[in-house]
């Protein structure tokens, strides 16, 4: 097992090594010098490359990435062009605000998938409610959900914040009352993509015998639906949500910028619009990692639930 | 029977935004472009939808937003099949070294968030038209790869492709004449599929600021401008909203229901 892991680690990171590259060399030559961006459009020659000598960047590309990657894994990621700051303070502050955001939204979509897609069919009104809010989640953009709810739940009905964030710190009851729309709004597309996952397991799970054995032992419909059949056909989604978790964490960039809340990915917006390069790259590469750490990690979870995959 | 309403409705959708996008200079009742004196008007008879901020009518920048939107979901799936379709046909049906090297990529590029990839891509070519385009469709055509690659995986193994092999077919010929036509209509379900993916993308960028350049009316760039007027006239915002939904959603249920 622990092979495995450590197999699977070590595959992943040419991986990290090749897209955060890829990334830094395209960056760096399509974004122009970092020196002549720091000091504004009326620099001299002189003073960039003055600059430019100063942080190193006039050694080759190479070079720098691989001492940029260096400093990173220490969790040195530079200073933001824009602030000066470190890049790693401004992150910290960020990461479980947008790791709160992901963490709730998962579960929420994912336990509304399997719950309301267990519902016995036939006999509620249910199922076109679910498959309706199944082509919402895939079909309305985040930005849309979000400000339709902002327009009925804080400025048409006042009851809940617009925006913003509060930390625990300041109040349970504040906290959470400005994280229900962002998660809500989250939440829908991934509640659409748990629910097909879902429902096509489920499919399944339903042509088996002990279903069958289940019924004609005069078992209500609800009993078979959520004793017999949802713990066989949850695995797929509770593997998605490891992956959709990964994503997540870049993912949140359009639900942020709308609730305004200071996670990662509207930082993730600010650099881009800043051009702040190393604050882009640190993110990036927080992405990139967390996917691949995310795979691994849903690919272990896997072999561990279900024996009749070997460790290859 | 559900199927088949799916479809309609997704083809009723989507024949109402073309013909809306074809339209335009027709039903717009004034120029998309032409700002006037009277900024951020309330919906009214004049102006149905209001004004925005440059005292431009909204209604006829919705409509003429049509034409953005289809251009650049149209044209971004179009790249993504062009790039996607021949690379999967090879890997999957060739297999060997090709597919070895390919299929991680594909992975990895599936993995990531698009919108970040778009975002990152976005800021280091500019953005612009063209620009957008090419850059939703480099995101995903590992997508479609990843699916004609599936097809073809299967495909190649039929008795009609072994006889094909066997009488003495090229694999050019093998490919043109079995393959692609046997996959061509999952890959036509899929495109459908990604136009509405590519819509619900480009909008997004635009509605963080990096989409279509102003002053080009374009859904997600007037949700962006309107969301900050949100309490003084929600169509501002709302109505270009609904608009990029609708469209996403006749291309995905016409789309979805094909496959």
């Amino acid at each position: 097992m622990l092979t495995f892991v450590v197999r699977r680690l070590l595959l992943a990171i040419p991986t990290v090594i090749a897209v955060t590259a890829l990334l830094f060399l395209s960056v760096t030559t399509l974004l122009g010098s970092p020196a002549s961006m720091m000091l504004g459009e009326n620099a001299t020659p002189e003073a960039i490359a003055a600059l430019n000598a100063q942080h190193g960047f006039d050694r080759p590309a190479y070079v720098q990435y691989f001492d940029w990657l260096g400093k990173a894994l220490r969790g040195d990621f530079g200073r933001s062009y824009a602030t000066q700051q470190p890049v790693a303070s401004a992150i910290g502050p960020a990461m479980p605000i947008t790791l709160e955001l992901a963490f709730w939204s998962i579960l929420v979509a994912g336990t509304l998938a399997v719950v309301l897609n267990s519902v016995p069919a036939g006999r509620s009104v249910l199922v076109p409610t679910v498959t309706g809010l199944n082509i919402i989640g895939v079909t309305v953009p985040n930005f849309m959900l979000g400000i339709s709810l902002i327009f009925f739940f804080a400025v048409t009905l006042g009851w809940l914040p617009s925006t913003g964030w509060v930390p625990w710190s300041d109040g349970l009851g504040a906290h959470l009352k400005h994280l229900i729309m962002p998660v809500a709004t989250l939440s829908a597309y991934y509640f659409s993509a748990f629910s097909m996952v879902f429902r096509a397991e489920q499919r399944d799970v339903y042509r088996r015998l002990y279903i069958q054995v289940a019924r004609s032992k005069g078992l209500s419909e609800w009993n078979v639906a959520f004793k017999h059949a949802m713990p066989n056909a949850v695995l797929p989604v509770v593997t998605f949500m490891g992956l959709a978790m990964g994503q997540l964490t870049g993912g949140a960039v359009v639900t942020e910028t709308v609730f305004s809340m200071p996670g990662v990915g509207r930082l993730f917006v600010a650099s881009i619009a800043a051009h702040d390069f190393p604050v882009m790259l640190a993110i990036s590469m927080i992405v990139v990692v967390a996917v691949v750490v995310m795979n691994v990690v849903t690919d272990v979870v896997y072999t561990l639930i279900n024996p009749q995959i070997r460790f290859h | 029977m559900l199927r088949k309403w799916r479809f309609l409705t997704g083809a009723i959708i989507v024949a109402t935004v073309a013909l809306m996008a074809a339209a335009a200079p027709l039903l717009a009742p004034y120029d998309p472009n032409k700002s006037s004196v009277l900024l951020l008007q309330p919906p009214s008879a004049q102006h149905w939808l209001g004004t925005d901020e440059l005292g431009r009518d909204i209604l006829s920048r919705l409509i003429y937003g049509a034409r953005t939107s289809l251009v650049v979901g149209i044209g971004a799936a179009l790249v993504a099949v062009l790039i996607g379709a021949p690379i999967g046909l090879a890997a999957g049906f060739f297999r060997g070294s090709i597919d070895f090297a390919i299929v991680p990529i594909i992975d990895l590029f599936v993995a990531l968030p698009a919108l970040i990839l778009a975002l990152i891509i976005t800021v280091m070519v500019g953005p612009s038209y063209k620009n957008l385009i090419l850059v939703l469709g480099f995101v995903m055509w590992p997508t479609m790869a990843r699916l004609v690659r599936g097809q073809s995986l299967a495909i190649r193994e039929a008795t009609y492709i072994e006889a094909a092999v066997a009488a003495g077919g090229s694999s050019g010929w093998i490919i043109r004449r079995h393959v692609w036509p046997n996959i061509m209509r999952v890959v036509a379900a899929q495109f459908a599929i990604a136009v509405s993916l590519a819509t619900i993308t480009a909008a997004s960028l635009s509605f963080l600021g990096l989409g279509i350049p102003p002053p080009t009316a374009d859904w997600g760039g007037m949700v962006r401008s309107g969301f900050e007027f949100l309490a003084l006239n929600p169509a501002m915002s709302l109505a270009p909203g609904a608009a990029t939904a609708l469209t996403v959603m006749g291309f995905y249920l016409g789309g979805s229901a094909v496959e």
